[in-house]
């Protein structure tokens, strides 16, 4: 049978990062029990390597088949675009199971802890100190990825570039001020339930913003290098949704354990 | 460098910005050609949307465009059906389906 492929739709060419993923979780995995049962961290750093090694690669060769060699026709797009709104769909329910915890625990306390929340001897952080300040930074870097988009969609590629590095900035001074509070602060992740369900639910956060910073770091690099267009640009509109997701979630972090929790 | 950093560089009420990259420069390969396809008026460059079944007859067969030797089909027979028909198309070798239409495979270039 002749084969012609007459079609939009991309049939990948083979690759290695798949099975070196598959390989570096496996000893990013097996790397952290060593970390906790031996107290060694060889295996572990390693797993980090191999994964963001193959992080790297992978997502380097999506640029490369999309800018590149034109692969990312328009249902190839909208496969992208579904692909990353799922994903992001997963990562709420990742953080629903972290809420869920602190208001199970937060709801009915237990005699334990004081019948009380915050339980007894425990000081929380001032939600209108430090965390009130993130919330602004985090509502204007929302602000400033949308300045950003609508630069790229009216052509406009100098202001792009000054939102897109303010965003980049405001992400970084918001993960500088987190990090701050957390050397600072008065109790512990061992400190009862309380110190569980809040740096569990602020600490997955904070790498989810880091994660966001980094993508957009991407997007800015690529935007230097020319990859994006005014229609397409589908890089940037899945790092500014992603952004736009850790801002919401904040939010709902703010206002429930930072505020209401008090 | 000096003229290579004005590239794109245009007008905004009195301020001086510089532009992305024209789209269709930008472009290459598959996706170019579907866009240039798109802006030339063919909305289906790929022939993959459904197409309206014809006369059927076997002297005026539905022709259905293929850059392949073989494609695969299905007739919806009538509109009441809750099913597809499937069946392989060969290049040369007109087919009739269980419902009475004829189709015939018709060769066109590849985008």
């Amino acid at each position: 049978m002749k084969m012609n492929n007459n079609h939009p739709f991309h049939l990948v060419d083979y690759s290695p990062w798949p099975f070196t993923g598959a390989i570096g979780v496996l000893t990013l995995m097996t790397g952290m029990i060593k970390w906790f049962h031996n107290f060694n961290f060889n295996l572990i750093i390693m797993g980090y390597i191999i994964t963001l090694l193959t992080a790297y690669q992978w997502w380097r060769d999506i640029s490369r088949e999309g800018t590149y060699q034109g692969k990312h026709t328009i249902v190839v797009n909208k496969g992208l675009r579904w692909g990353m709104i799922l994903f992001i769909i997963s990562e709420i329910f990742f953080f629903i199971s972290f809420f869920w915890a602190f208001f199970h625990s937060s709801l009915s306390p237990n005699i334990e802890i004081g019948s009380m929340w915050p339980p007894s001897s425990i000081t929380p952080f001032n939600p209108f100190q430090i965390p009130l300040l993130n919330t602004i930074i985090l509502i204007s870097y929302g602000v400033t990825v949308t300045w950003a988009h609508h630069s790229l969609m009216e052509n406009n590629f100098s202001q792009t570039k000054q939102s897109l590095f303010l965003t980049i900035l405001l992400g970084f001074y918001f993960t500088i001020l987190q990090a701050y509070e957390y050397i600072e602060a008065p109790f512990t992740i061992a400190d009862s339930i309380y110190g569980s369900t809040f740096f569990m639910a602020t600490g997955f956060h904070g790498i989810h913003v880091m994660i966001g910073t980094l993508f957009l770091l991407t997007c800015y690099i690529r935007h230097l290098n020319n990859h994006f267009s005014k229609n397409h640009h589908f890089g940037f509109e899945a790092a500014a949704w992603y952004w736009h997701f850790v801002d919401v979630v904040w939010l709902f972090l703010y206002i429930s354990i930072y505020w209401w929790g008090n | 460098m000096l003229l290579k950093s004005l590239y794109g560089v245009s007008r905004f009420g009195v301020r001086f910005y510089r532009k992305l990259i024209d789209p269709l420069d930008l472009l290459t390969g598959i996706e170019k050609r579907e866009l240039l396809a798109h802006l030339a008026g063919d909305c289906d460059p790929f022939r993959i949307l459904s197409i309206k079944k014809g006369p059927g007859t076997r002297e005026r067969p539905n022709l259905i465009p293929s850059s392949n030797s073989s494609r695969l089909i299905c007739c919806h027979c009538t509109e009441s059906d809750n099913h597809l028909k499937f069946m392989w198309l060969h290049q040369g070798d007109p087919k009739r389906c269980g419902c009475g239409y004829w189709f015939e495979l018709c060769p066109i270039a590849p985008l």
